[in-house]
Formats: C-alpha cells, sequence, structure tokens
C-alpha cells in the first residue's frame, strides 16, 4: 500500500498544519504533535494568513464538504467528535457495555480469522468503520475514498460483502495510522516536544484509545488510577524487601515457638516436677509414627495406592521374587531413562568445566598486584645487572626511534586525522582517551624541546646566585640575624621596664608579682641573648676562643635567680602546708604574716623556718595521731589535748612573728631565730619523750592535767556523784585496755626510723630528715589504721570491746560464695532464714517444705537391671543355659531404644569399654548382657557420660570410634514399619560388631576400604562362612587380645544379626 | 442476721493474734526479691515464702491446741501492790499441788547450798558447802541419792539429763551419777568455782579459782578450751541460752563473755564500777542482767551492748525465768523484777524475805513452774512466783513426766545432734550465711580506672625547673615518662604475678603430657 502510506503522510503534513488553529477551538487538552517555538515561528512567517483559510486552502484541495466542518479540529479533536456521535446516538457502539466482555474474544477471532464479518461491527476498533456504515460515504479522508472504492470494487469482483475486505483494510489502517501519526524522528517531533512543554504525559498516550471499544479496561484502571491518585511508590530495594519478608517470617517463626514457652516456663517454675510413668508422650518409634501416617496430598496418595496395592503386599510377604516381576522395566523406559542420565551428566560435565575456568580466573586486584610486582622487579633488574640495563636503555632507544619515525603524536596518521574529522565528541571513550594520551605526548614532547633550549641558561644563573650567596658568607649573615635578634630582645625588656603609678597594678602585691614576672622575662631575654652571643662567638671563632667571663658572670646570675626563686616557692609550699595542719585561726594569721615576711630574701630566717618547720611537721603527726585515736574513744578530753597541740604551735608562732616583725634586719632577725629554734626543739623533744614511753596513757594523763589547768569545767552533780562512788579509774584501765586491744588487732604502724648508716659522716641525713616515701608509708599506714578503727563494730560504744578476731574453724559454717542462682546476699540469707525440718514445723507443713525437686520414675529402668544383677548374684550354669535367660535379656534389652543409638566403644586388652552419652540404662544393659552371656570373662567398664557430652573417653593406646550408627536399626523399621523386640537384639549385633571391628557399621564410601569390607554385617558373614572370623576384629588391636573370647562375640552378633526376627539366638554357642 | 459486735471483735482479736502468732514464726520479713533479675528464681522464692507463711500458720494455728495452758499472774487491785502480797497470802488463794511448792529445808550445818535444775525442772541437785550432795525429785520431792564428799563443794551442775552430774569441788570437778558413785574427776578445771552445762554442745564450763575458763566435751572427754582470763578470781559466770556463749563478771566491773575456739573474749564490756557480783541471761539472749558492787542492778540490751535499764540496788544472785522475770537475791531478801510492759522496762514484782541472818547464795527458778527455789545458808527454800514458769511443755524439748525410755531415746538423739563447739559465737543466726574471708579482687575496669587516675596523677606534676643544662625539654620529657612509668609500675608487677601464677597452674596440669623423656621416668605413676 505504497499510495495510501503517502497520503497519510500528507495528511500528516496537513494536520501539521492545522494544529495551531485547533487548539484554539480545543475543548479537552492539548494533544497531539507540537512544534518547537522557532518552527513555528517559521510557519507563521511562512502562513501569515488565519489559520481557518489555510485549512480551507488545503481542504478545497480535498474538495470535501464534510469535513469542511471540522476544520479547526485536528486529529485527535475530530476523532473525539465522532466518538461523541457514536456513544449518544448511536447505541450500538455503546463501548462501556460491549467492549468490556468481549475484547480478549474479539481479539482472538481477528488474529485468527480477519475474514469472518461479525455482525456488529464491534471488533473494529476504528471509528472510522462505523462512520462509513452510518454515514455512508461521507468520509473525510481522501484514501478512505480511495480504499471504499476499492472495496466496492472488490466486492463487485469477487460478490463478497465489502465489510470482508475492509475489515482487513481497518485493521492496517489503525496499525499503521497511529504510529504514523508520530514517527519518533526528527521528522515529526511530539507535539509536546515541538511546543516546548514537557514530557509525554500518560493521556497523551491514551488519548487515541478513548472511545476505542475493547480497552474498557483499561480505561477502568485509568479511572481508577485517577480517582484516588495516591502514587504508588517504587518498589523497595531487595535488601530492605528481603529485611521487611523477614521480619515477618520471625514474628510468625515466634508465634509457632512461644506455644511452648508457657509450658517451660510453667516447668521452670515449678518448685517440684512430677515424672508419671503415666504420662503419655505420644509416639516413642518411628514405628508408630509411620503408622500413624495418612496420605494427604496428591503424590503421598499415589505413593500410598503404590504401596498398599494388594498385589505388591502379597507378593512382598510371599516372595521378593514376585516383586521383581511386577517391578518389570520396558527397553523404551530404560532407553529414555539413559538418554536422560547422558544429558545430566554432560550438562553437569560442562557446568563443572565451567567451574574450572571461573576458579582460574583471577581478580582484577590480582592482576594489578600483577602487573606491579612485575615492575618492581624489572625496574630492580634494570638496577641490578648491566646487562639487563643495557637490554631496557636499548629498548627505549629503540621505542624512540620508532615514535621519532612515526611521528606517532603528531596525530597526522590516517586513523587520527580521520577521527579528528569526526570530532572527538562522537568518539567512544578509548579512542577520546587514546587521541588525549597522543596529544599529551606530543606537547611534552614540545616542552622537553623548549626545556632543552633554555637549560643552559637557567642553571648557569643559578650556580651564579648561589656563588654570590656563598660569597657573601653565610656567617655574616647569621651574624647580622643575630645581632638583630638581640637588639630587638633589649629592646622588648626596655619596653618592659616601665612601671605604673597608680591603679591597680601600683599595688604592692601586684608590684610585686610584676616584678618577678619582669625578672624572670629578663633572665629569659638574658639567656636568649647569652646564647646568641655564644653563637656569634663560635662563628666569629672557630676555634672556640669564647668569652668565658661572660658565660660565666650570666650563667651564675641565672643560677643564682633560679635558685632563689625556686626555694622561695619551696619555702611558701612547705609553710603552707605546716600552718594549714594546725587547727587554731590564730596559725593561720601567722601563717599568713609569715608568708609575708618569708618573702624578703633573708636566708637563714628561712633555713630556721624550715627546719623548724620540718621538726613541728614531725611532732604535729605523731601528736595528732595519738590524740585521734584518743579522742575517738574518750570524748572528754578531746578538746584539752587539741588545746594544747595549739597551744605550741601559737607559742611558736607568736614567737616567730615577733621575730619577723623586727627582722628587716638581717642580724637581728638571726639573733631571734636563735632561741626560738632552741624552744621549739625543746617542745620537741618533751613530746617526744612522752610519746616514747610505752604507756601511752600516762602521757595521756599528763597532758589531761595540763590542759585542765587551762580549761576546767565544772562536773555536772551526777558526775561528781559517780566520780565519787566509782572505785579507782576502772574506766580510764578499761580504755587503756581498749586500747591495747585495738593497737593488738589493728597494730600501729612502725614509726620511721633514721637509716642506720647513711650519710652518718656528714650528717646528711640528720639535716633532712626522713625521706618523703618513708613518712608518706607511714602516714598511709596510719590512715588504714585509723579507717579499721572506726569501721569496727565499737568504734562508737564507749565501754565495749568486740572482739573482730576471725575464727578459722568457724569458716566451714559460712558459705564462701553465694550459690549459683541468687545474686544477693540478701536474698540468700532471707530464704535461708526459715528452718524445714520436722522440728520446727508442723506435719501438714513438712512435706511441701522438704518435698524434692523432682518426682517420680527416673532411670528407674537402670536401677531395674542392678537389682536384677544383685537378684541374680550367684552365677550358675543353669542361669546362662536356661530357658528364661533369653526372656530375661529381651526384656533387658527393651530398654535399648534405637534413639540412645550413639554409643562407642572399643575392646582392648580384654577390656571392654562401652561409651554411652545418653542412656545409662544401655550402657547397664549391655554391662548385663555381657555379664551374662558368655562373655563373663572380659573385665568390664561401664561409663556413663552426662547427657549433653560427646562420648569422650580417651585411652592412652586409642581414640574411640564413636558411632552415631547408620545401619544400626535392624531393617524391619524400615519393611514393615512395626518396631518389635527382636529389632533390638539386632541393633545390639551391630553393636558388638562395631566394637569389635572398631568400624562403622557402614562405610560405603570416602574409605579406602575395599567393598567388600564396607558393609560391616555382610563382611562379617561373609567372613563367617569363610571361616576366619577374627579377621573382622581391629587391626590396630594386633595380637593383643584373646582370640576365643573374639570369637564368642563375633559368634554373639551373628546369632542376633540373624535376618529373620525369631532366629536370632544369644548363644555364644 | 446480723452477727453481735462482740463477736466480730472477738473474731478480729483472734485474727490479730494469729496475725501475731505467724509473725513469729515466720522468723523474719522475706527479702523483697521484686528486683531479682532471674525470674525462676524469683518464682522459686516466691513458691517457698508461700510454704513458709503456710507453715507459719499451721504452726500458729496449732499453737492454740498445743499451749493450753495460761500462765499465772498476780493482779492488784486499786491501791494494792503486787509487791505486797505475801507468800502467805498466795497460799491461801493457790490449789494443793501447788501449795506443795511452798517450803524451807532447813539444813544448818552443812549450807549454804547452791542449786540446779535439769532442763525439764523435774529434778534438782542441791550442793551444801560443806559436802552434801544430793538428788532431789521434785514432782514427789522424793530424796533421790544424798552423799557427803567430806570436802567444800562450789557449786553443783546437771549434764545433760539428771543422770549424771558435776560438782566443783576442793581441788577438782567430779562428775556423778545418780546413783552418787563418782565416774570422773577432770582435774584439768583445777579448782573451779563454777560451772555451766552448754547442753546442746555437751560442754561443761568452769572457771576457778585463778580465773582460768575452761571448756571439756563430756562426750570424748577433751579438753576444748582453756582460756586465762586475766581478769582475777571471779565466781560470776552464766550460759547464755540463746548462743551458749559463756558470761563471765569480774572484780574490775566488766563483763567478758567467751566461746571455746578463741582466747581473746568475744566481748569485754565495762559494766560497772565495783565489782560484778552477779549476772544472768534471758533465755531470748538479747537481754543481760548485771549486779555490781556498787549498788547498780543493770540491763543490758546484747544486740547493741547498750544499757537499757539501771536500777539501785545490790543483788548476790540474779536469775531469769523462763518468762523472763527477774529475781535478784541480797542478804535474806528476794526481790523479783516483772516486765510488765513488754518494753522491757522492768519494775518490783514480788518481794520475799527470809528469815534474818539467812544468806542467799543462790537463787533458781525452776523450769515450767512458778517456782524460785533459793539456795541460802540454812538450807533451801522454794517460793511461788506466779507466771514465772512457761505454762506448755514440749516433751520433744523437755519432758518432766520423761519415762526412761523416752530419756534414753533423747540422750542418742541429743548426742546426735550435738553442735561442734564452733558453732558458739555471738549470732548462731549468721551461721550458713555468705561470708567471703578473701578480699573481693577488684574488677578489670576498676583496675584500669585506678591506674588512669595514677598516670594522670603522675602527668599533673610540675617538675622542678633545673640549672641550666639540665633543664633541657628532652630530659623533661624522659622525666615525665619516668614517673608514669614508676607509677605503672607495680600495677604491670601485680598482672605479670598472676599470668605467672596462671601458667604455673597450667604447668601443673599439663605437667605429665609435656615431660621430656628423660625425665618421665620420675613422673607419679597412675593407679591402673
Amino acid at each position: 500500500m505504497p499510495v495510501t502510506k503517502r497520503k497519510h503522510r500528507d495528511e500528516t503534513s496537513h494536520r501539521r498544519g492545522h494544529s495551531k488553529p485547533s487548539r484554539n477551538a480545543k475543548k479537552k487538552k492539548k494533544t497531539g504533535p507540537r512544534l518547537p517555538s522557532s518552527l513555528q515561528k517559521q510557519l507563521e512567517r511562512l502562513n501569515p494568513t488565519v489559520p481557518i483559510e489555510s485549512d480551507q486552502d488545503i481542504d478545497s484541495a480535498d474538495g470535501d464538504a464534510a469535513e469542511r466542518d471540522l476544520l479547526p479540529h485536528d486529529f485527535y479533536e475530530y476523532e473525539e467528535q465522532r466518538a461523541e456521535e457514536e456513544s449518544k446516538k448511536n447505541k450500538r457502539y455503546d463501548p462501556g457495555s460491549v467492549d468490556n466482555l468481549q475484547l480478549p474474544i474479539d481479539r482472538s477471532d481477528e488474529s485468527e480469522d480477519e475474514s469472518i464479518q461479525s455482525d456488529d461491527d464491534n471488533e473494529d476498533d476504528d471509528d472510522d468503520d462505523g462512520l462509513k456504515r452510518t454515514g455512508g460515504a461521507a468520509d473525510d479522508d481522501s484514501s478512505e475514498e480511495g480504499d471504499g472504492r476499492h472495496t466496492r470494487m472488490l466486492q463487485g469482483i469477487t460478490g463478497m460483502p465489502s465489510e470482508a475486505f475492509e475489515g482487513k483494510k481497518k485493521r492496517k489502517m489503525k496499525d499503521d495510522v497511529i504510529p504514523e501519526l508520530y514517527p519518533e524522528s526528527e521528522y515529526n517531533p511530539s507535539r509536546d516536544v515541538v511546543d516546548g512543554d514537557g514530557q509525554i504525559s500518560i493521556d497523551d498516550l491514551l488519548n487515541p484509545l478513548q472511545d476505542n471499544p475493547g480497552f474498557g479496561k483499561l480505561r477502568k484502571r485509568i479511572q481508577q488510577i485517577e480517582n484516588n491518585s495516591k502514587p504508588i511508590h517504587a518498589p523497595l530495594r531487595t535488601a530492605d524487601q528481603a529485611k521487611v519478608e523477614r521480619k515477618v517470617a520471625y514474628e510468625i517463626s515466634k508465634k509457632e515457638v512461644t506455644k511452648w514457652q508457657q509450658i517451660i516456663q510453667r516447668n521452670r517454675e515449678a518448685p517440684t516436677l512430677l515424672f508419671d510413668e503415666n504420662v503419655d508422650l505420644g509416639f516413642s518409634t518411628v514405628g508408630a509414627i509411620a503408622s500413624e501416617f495418612e496420605p494427604r496430598t496428591e503424590f503421598e496418595r499415589k505413593m500410598a495406592a503404590l504401596v498398599s496395592d494388594d498385589k505388591v503386599m502379597e507378593a512382598h510377604k510371599k516372595d521378593g521374587s514376585r516383586l521383581l516381576e511386577m517391578n518389570m522395566v520396558s527397553v523404551e523406559e530404560e532407553k529414555d531413562r539413559q538418554s536422560r542420565i547422558a544429558k545430566m551428566r554432560s550438562l553437569l560435565f560442562r557446568h563443572e568445566m565451567k567451574a574450572k575456568r571461573l576458579k582460574k580466573i583471577k581478580s582484577k586486584t590480582y592482576h594489578r598486584l600483577l602487573k606491579k610486582d612485575r615492575l618492581k622487579t624489572e625496574a630492580s633488574k634494570i638496577q641490578m645487572d648491566p646487562e639487563a640495563a643495557k637490554e631496557f636503555a636499548m629498548k627505549q632507544e629503540r621505542l624512540r626511534a620508532e615514535e621519532r619515525m612515526t611521528l606517532k603524536h603528531k596525530n597526522q596518521n590516517r586513523w587520527a586525522k580521520r577521527i579528528l574529522t569526526r570530532g572527538l565528541n562522537s568518539q567512544d571513550e578509548g579512542t577520546r582517551a587514546a587521541i588525549a594520551e597522543q596529544l599529551q605526548r606530543h606537547a611534552e614532547l614540545t616542552r622537553k624541546m623548549h626545556s632543552m633550549k633554555d637549560s643552559s641558561s637557567s642553571s648557569s644563573d643559578d650556580s651564579s646566585d648561589e656563588d654570590a650567596g656563598d660569597s657573601g658568607s653565610d656567617q655574616d649573615m647569621a651574624s647580622k640575624v643575630l645581632r638583630k635578634a638581640i637588639e630587638k630582645t633589649k629592646k622588648v625588656i626596655e619596653e618592659d621596664n616601665e612601671t605604673p603609678k597608680s591603679g591597680l597594678l601600683s599595688l604592692p602585691f601586684m608590684r610585686r608579682g610584676l616584678e618577678k614576672r619582669k625578672e624572670a622575662v629578663v633572665e629569659e631575654a638574658n639567656l636568649a641573648i647569652q646564647e646568641y652571643k655564644d653563637s656569634k662567638n663560635k662563628l666569629e671563632n672557630s676555634v672556640g676562643s669564647e668569652d668565658p667571663e661572660t658565660t660565666s658572670i650570666s650563667g651564675r646570675r641565672v643560677f643564682g635567680a633560679s635558685k632563689t626563686h625556686i626555694s622561695d616557692a619551696g619555702n611558701k609550699v612547705k609553710s603552707d602546708y605546716n600552718y594549714g595542719s594546725s587547727d587554731s585561726e590564730d596559725d593561720i594569721r601567722a601563717s599568713k604574716n609569715g608568708n609575708i615576711e618569708t618573702g624578703g630574701s633573708n636566708i637563714l630566717q628561712k633555713d630556721v623556718n624550715s627546719d623548724s618547720v620540718l621538726i613541728q611537721e614531725d611532732t604535729d603527726n605523731h601528736q595528732e595521731s595519738v590524740f585521734k585515736d584518743f579522742n575517738e574513744i574518750v570524748k572528754n578530753p578531746g578538746p584539752k589535748t587539741t588545746y594544747e597541740v595549739s597551744l605550741f604551735v601559737s607559742d611558736t608562732w607568736k614567737k616567730a612573728k615577733n621575730r619577723n616583725e623586727g627582722g628587716t634586719n638581717g642580724k637581728k632577725s638571726a639573733i631571734a631565730a636563735g632561741p626560738v629554734r632552741q624552744d621549739i626543739k625543746d617542745t620537741v623533744k618533751e613530746a617526744e619523750e612522752d610519746s616514747d614511753t610505752d604507756s601511752s596513757g600516762q602521757m595521756v594523763d599528763g597532758i589531761l592535767t595540763a590542759g585542765s589547768n587551762l580549761s576546767y569545767e565544772l562536773p555536772s552533780q551526777e558526775e561528781l556523784i559517780r566520780q565519787a562512788f566509782a572505785g579507782d579509774d576502772v574506766e580510764d584501765e578499761f580504755d587503756k585496755y581498749k586500747m591495747e586491744i585495738l593497737n593488738e588487732e589493728n597494730p600501729e604502724p612502725e614509726k620511721p626510723v633514721l637509716l642506720p648508716g647513711w650519710g652518718q659522716w656528714t650528717h646528711v641525713q640528720k639535716k633532712k630528715g626522713l625521706p618523703s616515701w618513708m613518712l608518706k608509708e607511714h602516714e598511709n599506714a596510719q590512715k588504714k589504721r585509723e579507717e579499721a578503727i572506726k569501721k569496727r563494730k565499737d568504734a562508737r560504744l564507749k565501754n565495749v570491746i568486740i572482739s573482730e578476731k576471725i575464727n578459722k574453724k568457724a569458716e566451714k559454717l559460712h558459705t564462701k560464695a553465694l550459690p549459683f542462682p541468687f545474686t544477693s546476699k540478701e536474698a540468700f540469707e532471707q530464704s535461708m532464714r526459715v528452718p524445714i525440718g520436722p522440728e520446727f514445723n508442723p506435719a501438714t507443713a513438712i512435706g511441701p517444705l522438704t518435698r524434692p525437686e523432682y518426682l517420680g520414675v527416673q532411670y528407674n529402668e537402670c536401677s531395674d537391671v542392678f537389682s536384677e544383677l544383685k537378684k541374680e548374684e550367684p552365677y550358675t550354669k543353669r542361669n546362662i543355659r536356661g530357658g528364661d535367660r533369653e526372656d530375661r535379656l529381651l526384656r533387658l534389652l527393651r530398654l535399648l531404644r534405637p534413639s540412645s543409638a550413639s554409643v562407642s566403644g572399643f575392646l582392648c586388652n580384654g577390656r571392654l569399654v562401652v561409651c554411652c552419652p545418653s542412656h545409662p540404662p544401655l550402657c547397664a544393659g549391655l554391662l548385663w548382657f555381657v555379664l551374662f552371656g558368655d562373655l563373663r570373662r572380659f573385665s568390664i567398664q561401664a561409663v556413663a557420660v552426662p547427657r549433653g557430652e560427646a562420648p569422650r573417653l580417651t585411652s592412652p593406646r586409642r581414640t574411640v570410634p564413636s558411632l552415631v550408627a547408620p545401619g544400626l536399626p535392624s531393617p524391619q523399621y524400615g519393611g514393615c514399619g512395626f518396631l518389635m523386640e527382636k529389632a533390638d537384639i539386632y541393633s545390639f549385633g551391630v553393636l558388638i560388631l562395631v566394637i569389635v571391628s572398631g568400624r562403622r557399621p557402614l562405610h560405603v564410601l570416602a574409605s579406602p576400604m575395599k567393598l567388600e569390607k564396607a558393609n560391616l554385617i555382610s563382611w562379617c558373614r561373609h567372613l563367617a562362612q569363610a571361616g576366619n572370623i577374627l579377621e573382622l576384629v581391629d587391626e590396630k588391636l594386633k595380637e593383643h587380645y584373646n582370640k576365643d573370647q573374639a570369637s564368642l562375640c563375633i559368634n554373639l552378633a551373628l546369632a542376633c544379626l540373624q535376618k529373620i526376627p525369631g532366629f536370632e539366638r544369644g548363644d555364644g554357642s | 442476721m446480723l452477727t453481735p459486735i462482740s463477736e466480730i471483735w472477738a473474731e478480729a482479736d483472734i485474727s490479730d493474734e494469729l496475725d501475731l502468732k505467724i509473725k513469729k514464726y515466720l522468723r523474719g520479713e522475706a527479702a523483697s526479691f521484686e528486683d531479682l533479675k532471674d525470674r525462676k528464681l524469683k518464682r522459686q522464692l516466691s513458691v517457698r515464702e508461700e510454704l513458709y507463711g503456710n507453715a507459719a500458720k499451721a504452726a500458729a494455728k496449732a499453737e492454740k491446741w498445743l499451749m493450753p495452758n495460761e500462765g499465772g499472774y498476780l493482779e492488784a487491785e486499786g491501791i494494792e501492790k503486787t509487791w505486797r502480797i505475801k507468800q502467805e497470802a498466795i497460799a491461801k488463794e493457790v490449789g494443793l499441788v501447788n501449795l506443795r511448792n511452798q517450803y524451807d529445808i532447813v539444813l544448818p550445818d552443812l549450807g549454804p547450798y547452791t542449786l540446779d535444775f535439769t532442763s525439764s525442772g523435774r529434778y534438782m541437785a542441791v550442793g551444801g558447802r560443806k559436802g552434801h550432795l544430793g538428788i532431789v525429785d521434785m514432782i514427789n520431792l522424793n530424796l533421790i541419792k544424798e552423799i557427803q564428799v567430806a570436802e567444800t563443794v562450789r557449786d553443783v551442775v546437771f549434764l545433760h539429763n539428771e543422770l549424771f552430774f558435776a560438782a566443783a569441788q576442793k581441788k577438782f570437778v567430779y562428775m556423778y551419777n545418780r546413783d552418787g558413785t563418782e565416774i570422773r574427776c577432770l582435774r584439768e578445771h583445777g579448782a573451779a568455782l563454777k560451772l555451766q552445762f552448754l547442753k546442746n554442745h555437751f560442754l561443761l564450763a568452769s572457771v576457778n579459782k585463778f580465773g582460768q575458763l575452761h571448756y571439756q566435751d563430756i562426750t570424748m572427754g577433751e579438753i576444748v578450751g582453756n582460756f586465762r582470763t586475766g581478769l582475777g578470781r571471779t565466781n560470776v559466770m552464766q550460759v547464755n541460752p540463746f548462743n551458749a556463749v559463756v558470761g563471765l563478771g569480774h572484780a574490775g566491773g566488766t563483763v567478758t563473755m567467751w566461746k571455746p575456739t578463741s582466747s581473746a573474749p568475744l566481748v569485754k564490756m565495762l559494766c560497772h564500777h565495783g565489782p560484778v557480783s552477779a549476772l544472768a541471761f534471758h533465755p531470748n539472749g538479747h537481754l543481760m542482767a548485771t549486779a555490781g558492787k556498787d549498788k547498780r542492778i543493770k540491763l543490758w540490751d546484747l544486740r547493741k551492748f547498750e544499757p537499757l535499764q539501771t536500777l539501785t540496788g545490790h543483788a548476790n544472785t540474779l536469775d531469769f525465768s523462763q518468762k523472763g522475770l527477774l529475781a535478784c537475791g541480797v542478804g535474806s531478801f528476794v526481790q523479783v523484777l516483772n516486765d510488765v510492759s513488754g518494753t522491757q522496762n522492768y519494775s518490783k514484782y514480788m518481794t520475799h524475805s527470809m528469815a534474818k541472818g539467812y544468806q542467799i547464795g543462790r537463787l533458781a527458778f525452776r523450769p515450767y513452774e512458778d517456782v524460785l527455789a533459793i539456795g541460802h545458808s540454812m538450807g533451801w527454800s522454794s517460793i511461788l512466783i506466779p507466771g514465772a514458769g512457761e505454762p506448755n511443755f514440749d516433751t520433744w524439748v523437755a519432758n518432766p513426766f520423761e519415762t526412761s525410755k523416752q530419756r534414753r531415746e533423747k540422750e542418742v538423739r541429743s548426742l546426735l545432734d550435738k553442735l561442734p563447739p564452733e558453732t558458739i559465737m555471738l549470732d548462731p543466726s549468721k551461721i550458713g550465711t555468705v561470708k567471703s574471708t578473701y578480699r573481693e579482687k577488684p574488677t578489670k575496669q576498676e583496675r584500669e580506672a585506678e591506674v588512669e587516675a595514677a598516670v594522670e596523677a603522675a602527668k599533673g606534676t610540675k617538675l622542678k625547673n633545673k640549672t641550666k643544662g639540665r633543664n633541657k625539654p628532652g630530659k623533661k620529657i624522659q622525666k615525665k615518662q619516668d614517673a608514669i612509668a614508676r607509677v605503672k609500675r607495680p600495677y604491670l608487677e601485680e598482672k605479670i604475678n598472676e599470668e605467672q601464677k596462671i601458667s604455673h597452674k597450667k604447668q601443673k596440669t599439663g605437667e605429665n603430657i609435656d615431660l621430656p623423656k628423660s625425665l618421665q621416668r620420675f613422673a607419679r605413676k597412675k593407679s591402673s
């Protein structure tokens, strides 16, 4: 249909022309193709006429009157109008009623057979078709007219109804026209784009379908979307989604799990747990569970039908051969299966190959590192190896030559030229990069060239500069700099020398502070200057003829100044400390005075001060400690004693004060200092003497009397009477005694003594006093003691001594640590406060109080076993051979549940060690079995390992094979689903085999073992038939076992392993 | 139907009473386990508490049936005072059985007498200073046996039952059986002045002339403790029935309390300014009465070791009854104090004066009876003190009407239940509690914090400016670092020590495995 196509195109071009005016008359929305504004302008320039006129022009060309009505409308509007006509006037084409139902079927019809014409032509979405039928030949499009003619012609020729042809055409029309309206290329941009506003909206896309029948569903959906215009969120990231999913899954699984929680909690919190024998726990065995199985899904049902097929059952019951017959397989099936398997294999193989290849591929980083390594090694090679270096040079040269020859960097080869002509922007990244590289190289080379030219001149400049610098002698420079520095510092000092005459800064202490600071600054400056000078000197005479005087003087000055400074500070600190420790206010005042006065630089006085201070400190320490102890116990003399102390102190300080007041004169103060010092010493001596005597009570008495002179209070009447009636000083004696006890139980730390021999000749120690660490230690010990005394129970009780001695024998009556679940001492002790014995409680209460934590049967089987063991102690032959033995065995082995099949054991030096992690009865049963079977001569060691622990029996000889036994349960489990008693015998047989051989019952894969040995049981049978059973025994045992016993064992096992239940014989024979 | 108000009141009274009793049996409050984190434990404890509560309730309810008798009392009307009521007046009011408890036994030759009752109060041992020993059945006032040992008898005491008694004689302590046969001579005690028997521990305690305190286990015969009190001769000795601590009163006015496992007194307290003349313990163990020569009788709270009450008066002998009445005897005059209000505020309850010239040596309340026995220089007397004894006896504890079979059984039982001497302590309720001997190790965090603080302190110390050559910044830094290192050092050493210990332990445990072959033969062989 080339003709039609062309025509369509014409139409579109026409319509584009219409587009603008159509906008004016538009009722609904801006739709259709749009032109960019520039184009539009151009168009307007070309067609300055009124749009209607142009329309008319075009329409006149068409020569269709009907068209004229619709002139102002654009293609869409036109359609729309038609749609209105249809929906309102023609009931037959109610799109909502018909199309919704029929759309899919219509489509299928259309696709299947286009020629079939239905009566109502609603399968044709195109409204033009409808128009044609309603409006007859009234069609706007010339092409359609043509088409109509054509169909008529066809009709005439073929004699078929026109619809047959029309349908085809219309379909084509529809298919063609709409895409043709919006070809995507630049020739026909969408109208939005042309108009310059934005993107294609969903309406744009859907409007053409607005009235087409058959899109009802879509329309509805759109409506819905519009109605609830809530935006649909983008789907979550997969990780987030997974998170959400996990959350939900967790909730569900939690619900599942928590349904046990109540029971668990109840059990946990119950004071006693009852284990009743009769509690029905539901299924206990696999067989029981299997018997209750009911097929539910289809697959299961099918399986069940097959399994429970009568024929199969019968065959199974009768003989295995019938089963084989029933299991016939046809040749085709087999072939099919084989081919399937082959396919699978090949797939697998391919997959494997792929995986191998993938495995070989190394990562990018790997390659990068590899490359780096390689380069490194090469570089090092070049450096180390002359040969390689040469080669490298050659290579480089060659490269260079190549470069020069080709002049690649000039971008003059064909490739480059072509690229450049095409424009770099249109190239892909790789080529762009390549070009850029070349350009760069070019630039580099040109730069190189230039630099080669310039280099000579620049280097010469540099050298000349350097020379000039050198010749200019850096010494001079340095000296200049130094000189400048000195000048500057001096200036700074001079500037600082100005002192304020008024204001806050003129206050004496401020001034003093300023002076001090200034001094420091000056010192610093001096130091700096000194340094400068030194360096200068050094520079001047390299031999080092320094000016010793200046340095020494300055050094001395500095030294002296700093020393005074330091000593000042030290003094202050010391004195402060000392005064602070004394109690009375006078002292503090005195100390202040002292502080201010000692600010002067009287060295002698300072010495005195510091000495006295030291001694004072000593005595203070000592006395205070004694008094403190005493004070706490005896409250009465407390204040007196302190007063006494303060008396000491205040006296001395009064004197010191006097001295200080008098002492602007150095000499005077020195004279005054002498006696003061003596005084202090005297008092100190006295005090020390007092304290040195053993009975501290005497000292206390003395002080008491001394104190009472000073401050005597009239005692109350009662006190007087009490004193009158009191015997001798009972109380004092008691106090004394208490002191003794305290000293004994919390011994007083040893007083530090001078180190013997240390500085004896030089009296260094005497001068300096005790080392500070000693004093500190002593102080600490004292403090500790005081604290301990304070913590005593009798600290507050005046006339009571409560011994704090620890009784080691009674320690065992206390628990050393809190028992497990308890975390607080109080809770534990309170829980123990009520006795629970029968002596202290009524009979009704004792039961619940002393009820054990667990009630009911616990390992009852175990105890049964042992009681049975005891009962049958006298071992007789009758017992072994007796007929009831089998029964007993069975009874016992009933305890060996398949659930407890994880057992390990070994046979070693005639000792059978069974290790059973979970089930003591199993051990016991084994024990019993072996005892009463003929294995009696094995010495037996049964070890029951607590629950939850893996079998952990280590022997010095060999490790224990632990087996969680596949192949241990007898075939009856799988077979009929009913667990029989004999089945356990089978298990036991396997177990014995396992124990003897030290192998797993099934060693199919991953073992170097021969295939025949893979199944322990069959192997054993095989050996038994051959008559060399002993091969079965573990090789590792070598010859260290009793052969008779071993063969007995194996025979026993074989007897247990009879295939058909009922044939087992427990006899060792 | 309305219940009469009186009935409601009665019910309320009953419930109150019951509550009180329950409280008694609960033995204190439960610890609050609300803040326990372990829910399982919490639940278990609450269950336990519930059980305790039930038990206590059951016991309280049973009490009504198990304790049918009520204690006697004296009631004064109007301006009457209880202490004015004479024994003659009481005699008129009481029944015949009780009337038999009023008597004087005059034995002028061998006095003064000392007395002791068995725990059931059925038997009394009497000991005359001049060698007269006897056992009397108090129910029928039969003299079971009397002997003359022909030397000074200072004290007499029953052992665990009426079959045996001990007498402190001139030089030694002797043990006799009921028949007057001398069983043992306990020489280690020396010339004991006072004897006491600790019936739960089977210990015979004595204090002798030299102020030595002896404890002897009478089941095995070994001397458990032998301590020098160092406070001189004393004959004031009493056992605290609550904790079996022996109290001694000394001439210095002090009272000391002893246990057999420590040589130092548990408690030493100054009670009087003069010598202590008598001492008695309340049966509940919290109250002690002391009398001194300073004319004071003091009541002490033994939980706080503080005096509760000080009364004036002398007392040569003191005794608490089962119900907490305190009898003081001096000269020929007996005074009984009573704690009327229950606030441990003792006041005069009864008085009794003997014939002039009688010197009271010993007062002893008879258990489970309202009887006070007075041992004096002219024999012994017995008077009625209403409300003195416990009205109901527990046959498991002490049965006055014990058959010989019961006695035997009880003897065996009490021997089985014998307590070791180390259980004697000031507060026996502390037995079974947690007491960690070692100091708790500081946690890692604490230790780290400590180290950090120390390091900070070391950093904070300002270094003195040194002279020129030594003031280099490098040196300063060095010094600072040194100081820090010095501070850290002890902690590090501690750590190293610990590690060494651990490694040592490891070595010890792993010794057998790692021994080189040459040394293996020296390793201890395992018993196979």
